[in-house]
């Protein structure tokens, strides 16, 4: 499998609509087209092999199940992850003739995504950095005091000028690194022996890394000790009872609706207690 | 008395488009979602005053920072656009109350779309979509791609309509004691389908043994199994979990941290993926 300059170009203008902050818009761009799974359908039409591009979304995916970027602190980036990570993985598991189901393939994926997306957040400093150039123009435009500077500035700052931003960081870092991909990936065959000790800890990195993002995602729902009982049976359900997600999830609607209608009585029983303390001190004063 | 003042149907929707195309678009560290803001409230101003001199002062309110979940965040845009009719009709409002609402909503509202949107509601249509891509299957991505895009327009679009029309009780809805209930129930669909996860679409094992024998020898992931299936995926997330939260270490650290773990452990024979080219 390789890459030639008009996947390469395609792959550079996805990565310019999907990063956060990107041109596609939060909703379309960082939310859809930058979570790994749409990216690897899409980097998988692109390359020429759609089922392949799943099944490594899908690993990568799991990593990032759950990234959350609160106040625009960001771990990892998108960009780099999905239209980055995804085409190297699919070159270098082609290339190693690894099955694309097998477990294997899906730790070099996570191992690779997670290198390349950390390595990424690079990318969206500068981004970010760069945008204050185009955020300057605004103000300027603002001091001005005139509406019609204004007007037909702020469009501009907000939907033009940020694509320089993403020429720079995202369309020309995504071009260059997958096109230089398959010779990449052939030095690393022959300079990391599978049997050695680097290519194994990747691998076992690659397993591991998947507990990170559902460490974060965890972070945010689990608030007390017993929130891991929930957490463990919804485990157990796909572990012991081999529950696949949509039946776990369905079970776990059922569980949360009993919760709903407890909480709802909860909330409602003190309402009540008062209403009716309320009622005998009325009685009292009548005595 | 002057006639109401009330900003146009095609002003609202044109306020709604730029906002939730362009709340990040030119996003820096400094002034984060401030432009989005700018250009979302730009139609709105257009529409409710006369004079440039008016329409400029209007938008210079919207000039503070602001910053919070853009999605749910759409609601403070519809409420601004409420809160602004009322001061173009001469109503008490001005520049300082408007941003001290703008400002006291972006933080919980930043909370509540961060833990509910994007900690929950995401990774469960994503969990779904994976289920279904098993395989290399397009229906997965699919599923996603239109689940997520037509919940969050109309989502979006209620939540602009509500913040427009109800004004301040419209967040109180979401943040008051009642919803307490539903937003526990949500969160406890998200823990249980997350352990699913956990279960599905992890595989850690180990390949330590102790050979006595021949016939004899000790297979650790044998044991680990009896004890409970999978258990070490269990332990590395609650592990993640815990240096996260407990030791407050950064997931950048935290990856780190396994990097290491990986390598020690293939050393000492713990780890070993068992391939070849």
């Amino acid at each position: 499998m390789t890459i030639n300059v008009l996947q390469a170009v395609l792959l550079g203008l996805l990565a310019c609509l999907a990063s956060l902050p990107g041109m596609g818009g939060t909703t379309i761009g960082n939310y859809t087209l930058g979570r790994p799974l749409v990216g690897g359908l899409l980097v998988g039409l692109i390359l020429g092999n759609m089922q392949m591009g799943i099944i490594v979304g899908a690993a990568i995916q799991v990593v990032y199940i759950a990234l959350v970027t609160p106040g625009g602190t960001v771990s990892a980036d998108v960009r780099a992850v999905t239209y980055i990570g995804i085409p190297l993985a699919m070159l270098s598991i082609s290339a190693q003739g690894i099955d694309p189901n097998s477990t294997e393939a899906s730790g070099l994926a996570a191992a690779l995504g997670a290198a390349v997306g950390t390595l990424g957040t690079v990318l969206f400093y500068g981004t970010a950095t760069l945008n204050l150039v185009w955020q300057g123009i605004g103000w300027k435009a603002m001091e001005s005091g005139k509406w019609d500077t204004i007007k037909r500035t702020i469009p501009m700052v907000d939907a033009v000028f940020p694509w320089v931003s993403h020429i720079l960081f995202s369309f020309i870092p995504t071009v260059i690194i997958c096109l230089a991909g398959p010779t990449m990936v052939d030095l690393m065959k022959q300079y990391l022996p599978m049997d050695g000790i680097a290519m194994k800890t990747l691998f076992t990195v690659g397993s591991l890394l998947p507990a990170v993002g559902i460490g974060i995602l965890c972070k945010q729902v689990i608030t007390k000790p017993l929130d891991w009982i929930t957490f463990a049976v919804g485990f157990l359900l796909a572990a012991v009872m081999g529950c696949n997600l949509i039946a776990s999830a369905i079970i776990a609607v059922f569980f949360a609706l009993i919760n709903f209608e407890i909480q709802t009585l909860k909330t409602a029983r003190p309402a009540v207690a008062a209403a009716s303390a309320g009622a005998d001190d009325e009685e009292e004063e009548d005595i | 008395m002057a006639e109401l003042k009330k900003t146009s149907e095609a002003a609202r929707k044109a306020c709604f488009r730029n906002w939730i195309y362009g709340n990040l678009t030119c996003f820096s560290q400094e002034h984060m979602q401030t432009f989005g803001y700018l250009w979302a409230m730009l139609p709105i101003v257009d529409d409710l005053y006369d004079t440039d001199e008016q329409k400029v002062e209007a938008l210079r309110t919207y000039t503070t920072f602001f910053n919070t979940e853009p999605q749910i965040g759409t609601m403070v845009v519809g409420l601004t656009v409420g809160l602004e009719e009322a001061k173009a009709n001469g109503e008490p409002m001005d520049a300082e109350t408007i941003n001290g609402i703008r400002a006291g909503l972006m933080g919980p509202l930043a909370g509540l779309g961060d833990s509910i949107i994007v900690g929950t509601f995401i990774p469960i249509l994503l969990g779904i979509a994976l289920g279904l891509s098993t395989g290399g299957n397009p229906m997965g991505p699919i599923f996603y791609i239109v689940a997520w895009n037509v919940l969050m327009y109309f989502g979006m679009k209620f939540a602009f309509d509500q913040g427009y029309t109800l004004g301040g009780s419209a967040v109180e809805a979401l943040v008051g004691p009642q919803s307490a209930a539903l937003r526990g129930s949500i969160v406890m669909v998200g823990t249980m389908v997350i352990g699913a996860v956990a279960a599905t679409w992890m595989s850690i094992t180990t390949s330590f043994e102790l050979v006595f024998g021949p016939d004899s020898s000790f297979v650790l992931q044998n044991t680990l199994d009896a004890i409970m299936p999978k258990c070490l995926n269990f332990f590395f997330v609650w592990l993640c979990w815990w240096l996260m939260t407990k030791k407050k270490i950064s997931p950048t650290l935290v990856m780190l941290i396994l990097v290491v773990v990986a390598f020690v452990g293939v050393l000492l024979g713990v780890f070993d993926p068992k391939l070849t080219y």
